[in-house]
């Protein structure tokens, strides 16, 4: 657990770095003032990775106790929030999104050889594959929102 | 993470290829391409996937490196899904307004099976089907066609062939499709933003990057939606794999082939 969490610091201090230069160059935000925004968000991850360390059912994912506790943190109301929303709006979104697709990249290239060898048809199902699961969520939802008169 | 991945932040070669990729891409920005009414957002997390996949070819990056990257794509997303959650307390009240639909788009994840079962048919494949079209094939469907039929059985190779086109393309894939879909269907940001938590890490991200491009005076709702759906597809993803997505596949499957057994039968007769 300690080498863990260790080893979990050193990652969001990388990574961390890398997403305020990011977010410098492409959305001229200085990186000190979207510092305490990561911190904060590195703070929060940290903190659902070692709850799901912690509890010993691991049938929920680590992103879900990370992202719920994001969400009560930042609930209207409950303390610190407004600081908490104002820190990381500094930090992009887009700007968290390179590096994960760059490591994602790098880490897919060792994939690409096995993809070579999968027949065109596997191409097509693929992309209906995607295509499907992203418009079917989406009509549901525009049906449902429409009824609900807020779109 | 397991136990054995440790000292990740040690492979300094992989995180400064990385930082110089962000770098590059960041300095490249954002360009759209107009095709007919829809516009393709070519985003600098875009060029960095490809970037990724090229260096593998490289001598920059080694097997070692490729191999370390996998749980760091897992550490760096963990900042993304805190950031969701931040967008998404503020928005609470239009959560609860929005609800009822977050809680039923789920069951749209199953328009997978609706449109790539009947195509994979047509295209004559067999019972690969069931693990190709079942669901959008990450590592939980992997699993759990794994623990049903067996990995070397033909549901089992479907889902693999699945699992490594949608690691190898999903993200580009993702990407280009969602803003491109966005401007030219009539649906609504909204509806998108719901739709962009499939249960993937990375095409969540790369699904909902040109979303809030394109529609930057939403951005903060589209995330808070994008982040809810993701959370809860987190959650129930595979228990709706379990318990519909798998049968349905299975039923559609049976339904389908029957036909055409039918059919082909009644053609015999005829000739």
């Amino acid at each position: 657990m300690l080498k863990s969490l260790q080893e979990w610091v050193m990652l969001f201090v990388i990574i961390g770095f890398m997403i305020l230069i990011g977010n410098w160059i492409g959305y001229d935000v200085m990186p000190l003032a979207a510092m305490p925004g990561i911190v904060t968000l590195a703070l929060i991850s940290l903190a659902g990775l070692v709850i799901h360390r912690l509890i010993g059912y691991k049938k929920i994912p680590s992103i879900a106790y990370i992202g719920i506790l994001a969400f009560v943190l930042t609930i209207p109301g409950v303390p610190g929030s407004e600081q908490i929303v104002a820190w990381t709006s500094k930090v992009n979104l887009l700007a968290i999104a390179t590096p994960i697709l760059a490591y994602a990249g790098i880490s897919i290239g060792r994939s690409w050889a096995d993809f070579a060898r999968l027949g065109w048809k596997t191409i097509v199902v693929g992309m209906c594959v995607l295509l499907g699961t992203y418009l079917g969520s989406a009509i549901v939802a525009e049906i449902i929102l429409r009824m609900q008169g807020i779109i | 993470m397991a136990e054995q991945a440790l000292n990740l932040w040690k492979d300094w070669r992989l995180h400064v290829v990385v930082f110089a990729i962000v770098i590059v891409t960041e300095f490249i920005g954002t360009h759209e391409i107009s095709i007919g009414p829809g516009v393709i957002l070519l985003l600098p997390m875009l060029y960095a996937v490809i970037i990724g996949i090229g260096l593998f070819f490289t001598p920059l990056i080694k097997k070692k490196q490729s191999i370390n990257a996998e749980p760091l794509v897992f550490i760096s997303v963990t900042l993304l899904i805190a950031k969701f959650g931040v967008q998404a307390g503020p928005a609470l009240p239009q959560l609860i307004d929005a609800g009822f639909a977050l809680v039923f788009q789920e069951l749209g994840n199953l328009g997978t099976i609706f449109l790539a079962l009947p195509i994979a048919l047509l295209l004559g494949l067999k019972r690969e089907t069931i693990g190709m079209t079942h669901s959008i094939g990450r590592e939980p469907n992997l699993a759990l066609i794994t623990d049903k039929y067996g990995l070397s059985s033909p549901e089992g190779r479907g889902v693999m062939a699945i699992y490594i086109f949608g690691t190898v393309f999903g993200s580009i894939f993702m990407g280009l499709a969602s803003g491109f879909l966005a401007t030219i269907t009539p649906l609504h940001p909204y509806s998108f933003a719901m739709a962009t938590g499939i249960g993937s890490g990375s095409m969540t991200a790369a699904s909902l990057g040109p979303l809030v491009a394109a529609f930057p005076e939403k951005a903060a709702t589209i995330t808070a939606f994008s982040g809810a759906s993701n959370l809860l597809t987190s959650v129930t993803g595979l228990y709706a794999s379990i318990f519909i997505g798998l049968p349905l596949a299975e039923k559609l499957y049976t339904v389908f082939t029957k036909k055409k057994e039918k059919r082909v039968e009644k053609n015999s007769k005829v000739v």
